[in-house]
């Protein structure tokens, strides 16, 4: 079981899906409370032209700046678009998402290689992962961190009663783009390795899944970044004996979203167990609020 | 000749379908607020059509069933609100393109690859295509004409709904498995990018112009066709994908709508 | 005829098995008023959802107007609280009280005249024809529960439910209300309508049912309204004032 991460790029990928684990147990915390899915969603496909700017500009290096600049004014365009009315949130955000996304189409379109790079816009090259990126996911990881760390009282506040939060202070608008814009730097220190689908898994599931085992927030990211290390060790074992042993190509960004899907699949009856068992009868505002 | 043996012809006649029919169903999502559903259907439909063309049954089938086990399941969740349908609908995208690919990655020969997944190939669209997608949106225009007042109570008011006899339930499951049919028969022509924009961007657009859904549901047709045409002119133009610039030019409408709105106002 | 509009007896009604009211016994007359007083959650829109046949009975049995509640359904209109409706879904307020005409129109046959007609009285009674091709989220809150309960009449309930009608409503909608309900009972509607203001359902009601998880007390608003039910309803958020008189005090 422990041969395969003996190999060094098995190796790399593995350390690769831990540093994302530290960051995704905690962010999809707020992505689960403040119901961001969508959001998440429509991030990871947004920061594709960034991509391909930055890499017809300037190459590999060019890939992460572009990434970034992308990555962070989706943030901003959607903390703007869904706090000005007029237009529902999901189909703002639906918008943006179809828009960014079909910019980056049109830019490789005119380009030779055009489904190569976005397959391996989809399923990132995990199994290429370099020190260098491992390095900048570090840095990144480690930045996200702390601007968590810093917001964490203020975002949960705002999550459970915004109309309090207001009172007391707190500016949500600022509240809601701090949020965005980490979880752009999600994306952005995720997508190039883990590819799009790998990365909206990390953004939703963990603390979904989590929500079945616990209620209280630290013990969810907690739980979170340990399903995902689960997840991140199982699903590279599976897609490596897939390959090696049956000859399936199964790439190692699915098989790793797989094993995240299915422990929250696992995971629902015991969600339905527990609020059978410790909140007995449902409190009454809920049933008639 | 025949006409429809030109690639062009047909892939106008597709865009004007496929605009109609998004159209119509659109200001339905965008008022129930399902984008994000749409968006999953989108890609949890997509294993059932890899499946359904391994088994060597009809791929629209496949993605049918799927989407309505996915439509049933979402239906269900949203009874218990709150962030779990979020969360589940978030896990039914990423599940559903993830368990496509790997069943894609089980064929070798596996003919539509995955970016045509994402972004259509309007330019492939063949004569029976175009009959079946006159026969959905035959269907979804009579589903929402006949069904108008029932949906709109539902829609608008559950509860009251429910206590004047009118099951919303279940006219939730109807409105639900009509975007599904709608979905699975736009994807493979124009993708799953293009299906969202075409779906919400016009709709959202006839949103700002009318607050009466039948005027809104016309308009946002209108939209939809108007900038099917627009995108397919500017991709044979400049030489860029079909799919792309019909969803860019969706989007014009939409932020043109917007901008129209405003000075009228102001 | 002189039968019930509604009687329950021995009623406790809940969701999935749960209950939220139990103990609930009481009569209803055509042309009654029946206010339901109680601190929030103590279950009234429960049990106004039970009558509607919309929250399950797991004890006793419920009659409206001789039926059970999920038969008698043609015969009894609702009128929900109006914060629970998406201001901006595209309806306008004429199409929201054609609503109320939906059971006999069926899903698709065109409004006929009479439709037509019994939409705009509705209107009219509620003192907002002149905002008939609003959209329903552009009025106030008084307005849209004025408007929801033009979509009730344009029904003709023999009962009538109202969940809290005057929560957030402005006095100007307040008054409009109250002389509708008057005008429908004088009619022979039977009415029942949730409440937690004690002023309301003095003023209104020929009947007072104190409840809060199960029923308290039923009766007159003098037999109901005093200290000692109150009380017991209320818990400790109901004060005694010096003069006899009674306050609550919401938590």
């Amino acid at each position: 079981m422990i041969e395969p991460f003996t190999v060094p790029f098995m190796g790399r990928a593995l350390t690769e899906i831990a540093l994302l684990a530290l960051i995704c147990g905690p962010i999809s915390v707020f992505v689960f409370v403040r119901r961001l899915s969508f959001v998440s969603d429509a991030l990871t496909h947004t920061v594709f032209p960034g991509v391909v700017v930055g890499f017809v500009a300037g190459g590999m290096d060019g890939l992460f700046t572009g990434a970034l600049v992308a990555g962070v004014l989706t943030a901003v365009v959607l903390t703007v678009l869904t706090r000005s009315a007029r237009l529902t949130d999901d189909a703002a955000t639906a918008v943006v998402l179809t828009a960014m996304f079909s910019i980056g189409v049109i830019l490789v379109s005119r380009r030779t290689s055009y489904t190569s790079d976005l397959t391996a816009f989809l399923f990132g090259r995990l199994l290429t992962v370099t020190p260098r990126q491992i390095s900048e996911t570090a840095v990144l990881a480690a930045v996200i961190l702390i601007a968590l760390a810093i917001g964490a009282r203020a975002l949960t506040f705002r999550a459970f009663d915004p109309a309090g939060a207001a009172a007391a202070g707190l500016r949500i608008g600022r509240l809601d783009l701090w949020l965005n814009i980490l979880l752009a730097l999600v994306v952005v220190a995720a997508v190039r390795a883990v590819g799009t689908i790998l990365v909206v898994a990390l953004l939703v599931v963990p603390a979904a899944a989590a929500r079945m085992v616990t209620d209280r927030l630290v013990p969810m990211a907690v739980a979170g970044t340990g399903l995902v290390l689960a997840a991140g060790y199982f699903g590279l074992l599976l897609s490596w004996t897939a390959s090696l042993r049956y000859g399936v190509a199964l790439t190692s960004a699915s098989a790793v979203v797989l094993m995240l899907v299915l422990a929250y699949v696992l995971l629902l009856p015991l969600r339905r167990w527990r609020d059978r068992a410790f909140t007995g009868r449902p409190s009454p505002h809920e049933l008639v609020g | 000749m025949n006409w429809w043996d030109d690639v062009m012809h047909r892939a106008v006649a597709e865009v004007v379908l496929v605009g109609a029919l998004t159209g119509l169903i659109g200001v339905q999502v965008v008022v129930r607020r399902l984008s994000f559903f749409t968006m999953a259907l989108t890609h949890a439909t997509f294993p059932g059509v890899v499946a359904a063309s391994i088994i060597g049954v009809n791929l629209l089938l496949g993605g049918v069933v799927t989407g309505a086990v996915v439509a049933l399941g979402v239906a269900a969740l949203t009874r218990r609100r709150g962030q779990d349908a979020a969360a589940a609908t978030g896990v039914l995208v990423s599940g559903g393109f993830a368990l496509g690919a790997a069943l894609v990655a089980t064929q070798s020969g596996f003919s539509r690859d995955l970016s045509s997944f994402l972004v259509g190939s309007i330019l492939t669209v063949s004569a029976s295509d175009l009959v079946v997608t006159v026969a959905v949106l035959a269907v979804v225009a009579l589903v929402l004409v006949f069904c108008a007042r029932p949906l709109l109570y539902a829609g608008f008011d559950p509860v009251g709904a429910r206590a004047s006899g009118i099951r919303a339930g279940g006219w939730d499951v109807v409105l639900l498995l009509t975007i599904v049919l709608v979905v699975v028969t736009v994807v493979p022509a124009v993708g799953t990018i293009l299906a969202l924009s075409l779906i919400v961007a016009p709709a959202a657009a006839a949103r700002l112009w009318s607050d009466r859904l039948p005027v809104a549901t016309v308009l946002a047709a209108t939209f939809g066709v108007a900038s099917g045409l627009a995108g397919l002119w500017v991709s044979s133009r400049w030489n860029v994908a079909a799919g792309a610039s019909i969803s860019l030019a969706a989007t014009a409408v939409l932020v043109l709508s917007w901008g129209l709105r405003r000075a009228v106002r102001a | 005829m002189a039968t019930a509009a509604l009687r329950l007896t021995g009623v406790s009604v809940g969701y999935s098995g749960t209950p939220v009211v139990t103990g609930v016994d009481l009569e209803l007359r055509p042309g009654q008023r029946l206010a339901l007083v109680g601190p929030n959650g103590a279950g009234k829109s429960t049990l106004i959802k039970a009558v509607l046949g919309l929250a399950a009975i797991l004890e006793g049995t419920a009659t409206v107007l001789d039926r059970t509640p999920a038969r008698a359904r043609a015969l009894t209109g609702y009128v929900p609280q109006t914060g629970n409706l998406d201001p901006d879904f595209p309806v306008s307020v004429r199409q929201v009280v054609m609503m109320g005409r939906y059971r006999q129109l069926g899903w698709w046959r065109p409004a006929r005249a009479a439709d037509r007609r019994a939409v705009a009285e509705a209107l009219d009674r509620v003192g907002l024809a002149d905002r008939a091709g609003h959209r329903f989220g552009l009025l106030s809150g008084g307005q849209r529960q004025r408007v929801l309960l033009a979509r009730a009449i344009a029904a003709q309930p023999r009962l009538l439910l109202l969940d809290e009608p005057f929560n957030g409503v402005d006095a100007v909608s307040q008054e409009a209300i109250v002389r509708v309900l008057r005008e429908l009972s004088a009619a022979g509607a039977a009415l029942v309508l949730s409440t937690h203001d004690l002023a309301v359902a003095r003023d209104l009601a020929d009947l007072v049912c104190l409840i809060n998880g199960r029923q308290w007390a039923v009766g007159t608003p003098a037999e109901t309204l005093t200290a000692k039910p109150l009380r017991q309803t209320y818990g400790s958020s109901a004060i005694d004032l010096a003069d006899g008189r009674m306050v609550l005090v919401e938590p």
